[in-house]
């Protein structure tokens, strides 16, 4: 699977707005001479055992390439050691590249002096952390307002704006309270709203929510959604959670030992996984919450078109699921007035058991060639 | 912005001293100690010897110049040589009683002139070999140096090992016993006391128990009033048989004991200056002062007041007219 | 017996063979090079001692040293134009914190420290530190302590900018740091009185000497703190730092200090503690105040003088430990502060408090402590002593008087320690040091305790270093037992820590030079009463990291151990001290630190040896005595902090303050 094709598949979805990101060919290697490895193409087929024995060093991000658009929200999914954290520091150098190349809007981001790089830091692209990332000897309101101080805004100014945004992560109350005192949630609502002080264009988050409990991690996803709904902006989402990925995702980079493996819709990931690595890893996703009905359309025949519930194209599975239930006959799935197709109890079962494909392999033996059935093929 | 502030502020700050300082020279040897002459008072500094003779000394001239000329007075302790370098230096402005130091005084008296004499205080120092005398009646013969290896078994102690013990006190006392117990081949090891007081407690131990011992010991000293001792000879003092201290083999001189000045002090201390070089008392004052302070246990102010309520017509004369 | 390690027989034995292994490699290393090099050195200079052939006499050119010194100090450009100004700058300094001080009078010193506490430290502090300034008072050493006071203020403020100097560029500096560290480190185990002499000939006696001397000693450990604080910072705070946009100088002044502070503070604590404790013992080159009464008490054995001289400095000594330690807590935990006396408010109300005070006392014409409230405690001391000497010096039945006691240690621990150690043929002294030190580290650290003997031998100090070290091994033995008892003790029983903790921790925050004037007292003068002191010093230290080493022992493991029914004695044994070794061999090298700093100031109490000739040195200003001595004292140190030293060094290590 070349990450080249997958970028020209998603380059031609949004022709619209240029890219907010563009990184490409992207190497981070850790070592000694790091920088002979990417250009050393006998070294690229080796994996990180061996390229570790040949060479002493350690490939984090190898070749990656993908594009960011505006407005969306970009998942990279991959366990720990996959280099997806390496990734996302690579975007505003917080560490810096091995080669390759960052284009942010255009602009070369390796090629930015000091200055412009803190001009990308300060009003372009904000980071979330893992570990929150607070000052501990400054009060809340005083940890959120950094970003400004450190641009040079005035203290009213600047104290005014933190407060808006404190209201925003509804942390109202606690504007003095210093971060020790509070809990993992609240803190991170702090390393939220300090990011959104600034008024970024991008926001980075890495894995911002691995280290909350589970509840609290569902609010804040919930949040996440809310700022996106309420905003639009754009966001780059690290993760080793896929529900949360898939949950948050407009998009999914997957990334395995450095490398994107696989990068699609969530419902391309599931619904199609690239390899057996990717099949494994969503094996066990409710695919009726993932799949739009768009999976499991078939052409209209008879008086389809005539009764049962209309759902969108975009509607989960699992939303037919209910209507049909709940009616008895297939849904038409209805884009506007145009009834692209229905989906029946037949369809549905098979998207749920992971069958939904024209070509029905028994998923277990995993067959060696993954015929890859996209979206485009049911609707043409 | 601040931290510019804050950079600016101490390199002002820093130039401020340097100028009030005297930008230019700066002459060390002409610096007070930083306690003078606080708070508008006349200060005078005294250095204090660390044997009770010289703290009697300091006592008594303490005593009046702060009650009947109205001084305040500092008293730094600092060992015999280097008080030397600091009266020089002028951070202290006088000593009140030095046991000679030729070189000392070749240096700054004669070739620097930065110190002057002050004249005698009125006491004669004799530094010697003492045993106790209830020893001595024991064994007449052990007076004599020649006679001492024969006994270098009694004087043994813990700390001498296998031979005998010649104690000694501070490091900083004039002395030569190391190289005399070498030139005169004597079975002895010198265990130096560390100061005048831990070599006196010991003599009181040694004395309680009646136990002999061999000590460096000098007169005048209020000690031989609790403890008499007998001086052992040793071959006589000539005129220079100390010029080379590594082949001394001769007993220590007579020495008249002198008071230095400071040579600013001398010329601008006023009163203060002039009523110290009119200082001048004998053995047997400086003696009952010293047994007050160091026996009595009394402070050396309240010994000092004693001797003065008793004594008014010996210190009237050393007032400024 | 089986119960505790029958679970890990096999892992045992491997690591143990490996070490053994690794070990009986370095010593056949060591023996064949013995072998090679032994009969040479021996067929060459054979004599006990250490070779007069291979010895380096400094006599005469550091002679000339002193005497171009003396006779160029009013002359010479290097003092009238460098180091004069640096000798003024401080006198000036001092007798301006001084003047201040004194014209605050005893209530605004008295009540601005409280305020200062409060502000600082709390309510309970202020009220003793308040207490504590009118204790001085009351035993009539109000102008000594105003005077080291004063010192240890512009002593304390010189160190802290020079070690947060130092303390940033290693912390922001990789190859500063790798510079200055194992500088840093070996300073902090050199014994303060190793540095007097050379201050005392350049600035002459008195307060620019005293003071550059603290500077030198106290900086270090604001220095290394500074430098691990910095370093240590939390990488995530500095990322986020980072990917906000923050400039080099931002991160450093918003970031990485503040989130230092703890360690900052820990630093300047530290640095007060060894300000003052060298502020005492920098009395023996003039530096006056508090020490210089110690010091001339001392001299006429007058403990209870010595006594009221001693108490302002272990006051002092305490409340500032308490002020400054707090304050660091306080830093650390995130209490919101409420009160309406936040921030610059509550100062403003302390300096007021402090005008007010040093003013009414100025009105009712008080500013000096009235000498009607002096209590005079020497007579009730000196009392108290005699009737002690009268009854425990010597001649008690059955157990002997304290004076025989020391006797007895002399003769039979002492005498023969330092006989056998000046027997060995001086070779042999260099193997064993460098078996040791190889055992125990890396060839390094073999090579640095080897040379460090080897430089005293050169120097023509061997057998008084030997001696030296003679009184320091008997005092580390002692020290050792009773400090390993007592800490088992401790940890065994919360009530006897509980009791011991209060007496420790004055214990550890007293400056070396108040230990010497009970030992005189109880144990006459010679070197017994230099070694019981440097116990008593070293003590404090080697009971509180034993406590704490087997009090952190894995509670699992202890558990586990219990489970298999092991006895308390068993557990004690196979499962506390084999866990807690690493704990116990800082207690060894601290106690080897601790023990030589005081044995080295024993010259003052009869020592004798190399201590002895520091004190000559500077008693007779001569540099070629006191210097070379200073220079051994310095070798022995380092030579016996490599041997005892395990190569991974703890970070911040439980270091005393002194």
């Amino acid at each position: 699977m070349s990450e080249a094709t997958m970028t020209n598949g998603t380059e031609t979805t949004t022709p619209a707005a240029g890219p907010v990101f563009a990184v490409k060919n992207l190497w981070k290697v850790f070592g000694p001479r790091a920088g002979r490895i990417p250009d050393d193409t006998s070294l690229h087929g080796l994996s990180p055992a061996e390229l570790r024995e040949r060479t002493g060093c350690t490939a984090a991000v190898r070749d990656v390439s993908f594009e960011v658009n505006k407005g969306e929200v970009f998942v990279v999914m991959g366990l720990s050691g996959s280099g997806k954290s390496t990734l996302v520091r690579c975007l505003t150098r917080l560490i810096e590249p091995t080669s390759g190349t960052i284009a942010i809007d255009g602009e070369d981001v390796l090629a930015m002096d000091k200055a412009r790089l803190r001009e990308l830091r300060r009003h372009r692209a904000s980071m979330v952390f893992q570990h929150f990332g607070l000052l501990p000897h400054r009060s809340v309101l005083d940890n959120v307002a950094y970003g400004l101080e450190i641009q040079g805004v005035g203290k009213a100014e600047r104290r005014a704006k933190a407060l808006e945004v404190v209201e925003k992560v509804g942390l109202e109350g606690l504007e003095q309270r210093k971060p020790g005192q509070l809990s993992g949630g609240q803190q991170q609502r702090v390393g939220l709203a300090r990011a959104l002080a600034v008024d970024p264009e991008v926001l980075l988050f890495d894995e911002p929510f691995s280290a909350l409990d589970p509840l609290i991690r569902r609010d804040m996803q919930e949040e996440v959604v809310r700022l996106h709904r309420e905003e639009g902006r754009t966001m780059v989402f690290i993760t080793h959670d896929l529900s949360e990925a898939l949950k948050l995702g407009d998009r999914i980079a997957l990334m395995r030992d450095g490398r994107v493996v696989q990068c699609g819709t969530p419902e391309e990931i599931v619904g199609s996984p690239a390899d057996d690595y990717v099949r494994d890893f969503v094996r066990d996703v409710a695919r009726a919450d993932v799949m739009s009905v768009r999976s499991a359309m078939r052409p209209a025949t008879g008086d389809d078109e005539s009764r049962g519930a209309a759902l969108g194209p975009d509607a989960k599975v699992s939303e037919a699921i209910e209507a049909v239930a709940r009616s008895g006959f297939p849904v038409r799935v209805m884009d506007g007035k145009r009834c692209l197709g229905v989906v029946d109890h037949a369809g549905l079962l098979a998207v749920v058991a992971g069958t939904a494909a024209p070509a029905p392999t028994p998923p277990a033996p995993a067959a060696p060639t993954p015929t890859v059935p996209g979206q485009g093929e049911v609707v043409g | 912005m601040r931290v510019r502030t804050r950079v600016m502020s101490a390199v002002t700050a820093g130039g401020a001293l340097l100028a009030l300082s005297g930008c230019g020279a700066a002459d060390m040897s002409k610096q007070a100690s930083p306690y003078a002459n606080a708070a508008g008072a006349k200060t005078v500094t005294l250095s204090v010897q660390s044997w009770v003779g010289a703290q009697a000394d300091v006592a008594v001239a303490e005593y009046l110049l702060k009650n009947e000329l109205g001084y305040r007075v500092d008293k730094v302790q600092i060992d015999e040589v280097p008080a030397w370098d600091a009266l020089s230096q002028g951070r202290v402005d006088a000593i009140m009683e030095d046991w000679g130091h030729p070189d000392q005084e070749q240096r700054y008296v004669k070739e620097k002139k930065t110190i002057v004499s002050g004249g005698d205080i009125g006491v004669t120092g004799h530094i010697g070999w003492y045993v106790p005398t209830y020893f001595a009646k024991k064994h007449p013969d052990v007076t004599d140096w020649k006679n001492l290896n024969k006994y270098a078994d009694r004087f043994r102690t813990s700390e001498s090992g296998g031979k005998g013990q010649l104690m000694d006190g501070s490091p900083s006392y004039v002395t030569n016993d190391k190289a005399l117990v070498k030139n005169l081949d004597l079975d002895y090891e010198v265990v130096f006391a560390g100061s005048e007081a831990a070599q006196i407690t010991q003599i009181e131990q040694f004395a309680k128990e009646k136990k002999p011992f061999l000590t460096y010991w000098y007169k005048p000293q209020w000690l031989f009033e609790k403890v008499p001792m007998t001086e052992v000879k040793l071959p006589e003092y000539k005129e220079g048989c100390d010029a080379d201290p590594a082949k001394i083999k001769c007993a220590y001189p007579h020495t008249p004991l002198q008071k230095y000045f400071n040579a600013d002090f001398a010329k601008k201390g006023g009163d203060a200056a002039e009523f110290l070089k009119n200082f001048k008392w004998s053995e047997e004052d400086q003696n009952e002062v010293s047994l007050m302070i160091a026996d009595k246990k009394m402070s050396p102010e309240d010994a000092a007041k004693a001797w003065v309520d008793k004594n008014e017509s010996k210190w009237k004369g050393w007032l400024p007219k | 017996m089986a119960t505790a390690t029958a679970s890990s027989p096999v892992r045992e034995t491997g690591i143990g063979a490996l070490l053994r292994h690794r070990a009986v490699g370095k010593l056949l290393l060591l023996a064949v090079a013995a072998a090679v090099l032994v009969p040479i050195l021996n067929a060459k200079w054979a004599s006990g001692a250490w070779p007069d052939a291979l010895t380096v006499d400094l006599t005469e050119p550091l002679g000339r040293t002193t005497d171009w010194i003396i006779d160029n100090r009013d002359n010479h450009p290097l003092f009238i134009y460098f180091l004069g100004h640096i000798s003024n700058a401080i006198v000036l300094s001092v007798r301006g914190v001084y003047l201040v001080l004194l014209a605050a009078g005893w209530a605004g010193v008295t009540i601005g420290a409280g305020l200062v506490a409060w502000r600082v430290a709390g309510v309970r502090l202020a009220v003793m530190a308040s207490a504590a300034f009118a204790v001085c008072g009351l035993l009539g050493m109000w102008v000594p302590t105003m005077q080291t006071l004063a010192l240890m203020i512009v002593a304390v403020l010189a160190s802290v900018v020079i070690g947060l100097l130092l303390g940033l560029a290693g912390g922001l500096n990789d190859r500063c740091f790798r510079v200055l560290r194992p500088v840093l480190d070996t300073m902090q185990v050199l014994p303060a009185y190793a540095y007097l002499l050379p201050f005392a000939l350049v600035f002459g006696m008195g307060v620019p000497a005293a003071i550059i001397a603290t500077v030198v000693y106290a900086a270090p450990p604001m220095a290394r703190l500074t430098a691990l604080g910095l370093r240590g910072a939390d990488g995530g705070v500095m990322e986020a730092v980072t990917s906000l946009g923050a400039t080099g100088r931002q991160r450093l002044f918003s970031a990485r200090l503040p989130l230092a502070l703890k360690e900052l503070l820990l630093g300047l604590n530290q640095t007060i503690m060894m300000a003052l404790s060298m502020a005492v013992i920098a009395s023996v080159i003039g530096a006056g105040g508090l020490g210089d009464r110690v010091y001339q008490a001392l001299s006429t054995v007058d403990v209870g003088q010595a006594l009221a001289a001693g108490i302002p400095i272990v006051l002092l000594a305490v409340v500032l430990d308490r002020v400054t330690g707090a304050a660091g807590e306080r830093a650390g935990a995130n209490a919101e502060d409420s009160s309406p006396l936040r921030g610059g408010r509550g100062w403003a109300v302390a300096a007021a408090g402090t005008v007010v005070a040093a003013l009414a006392a100025r009105f009712a014409d008080r500013v000096d402590w009235p000498t009607g409230w002096v209590v005079n405690i020497a007579p009730s001391v000196n009392t108290a002593k005699e009737w002690m000497v009268d009854h425990i010096y010597t001649g008690v039945p059955v157990v002997g008087g304290t004076a025989d006691w020391a006797a007895h240690f002399t003769d039979w621990v002492l005498n023969p320690v330092r006989d056998g150690l000046q027997g060995l043929p001086w070779w042999s002294v260099l193997l064993v040091v460098a078996a040791l030190a190889w055992l125990i580290g890396t060839w390094q650290t073999a090579l640095t305790a080897v040379a460090a003997m080897g430089a005293i031998g050169v120097l023509g100090v061997w057998d008084k270093s030997l001696d030296t070290l003679a009184q320091v091994l008997a005092g580390v033995a002692v020290t050792l037992v009773l400090g390993f008892a007592i800490g088992v003790a401790a940890s065994r029983s919360k009530r006897f820590e509980s009791l011991l903790r209060p007496v420790l921790d004055v214990f550890q925050t007293m400056p070396q030079f108040v230990y010497l004037i009970p030992v005189v007292a109880l144990f006459g003068i010679g070197r017994a009463p230099a070694v019981a002191a440097a116990v008593v010093y070293a003590l404090p230290a080697v009971v509180r990291i034993t406590t704490q080493g087997l009090n952190q022992v894995d509670a699992s493991a202890m558990e586990s151990s219990r489970s298999l029914g092991a006895t308390s004695w068993q557990q004690l044994r196979q499962v506390q001290l084999p866990l807690a070794r690493p704990a116990l061999m800082l207690a060894l090298n601290q106690g080897v630190v601790l023990v030589l700093a005081v044995v080295v100031i024993g010259g003052l109490v009869g020592g004798g040896a190399l201590g002895y000739d520091v004190v000559f040195g500077i008693a007779q200003g001569d540099l070629a005595t006191g210097l070379v001595a200073g220079i051994a004292i310095v070798c022995l140190g380092l030579m016996l902090d490599r041997v005892t030293q395990p190569t991974a060094r703890r970070e911040p290590s439980a270091k005393k303050g002194a």
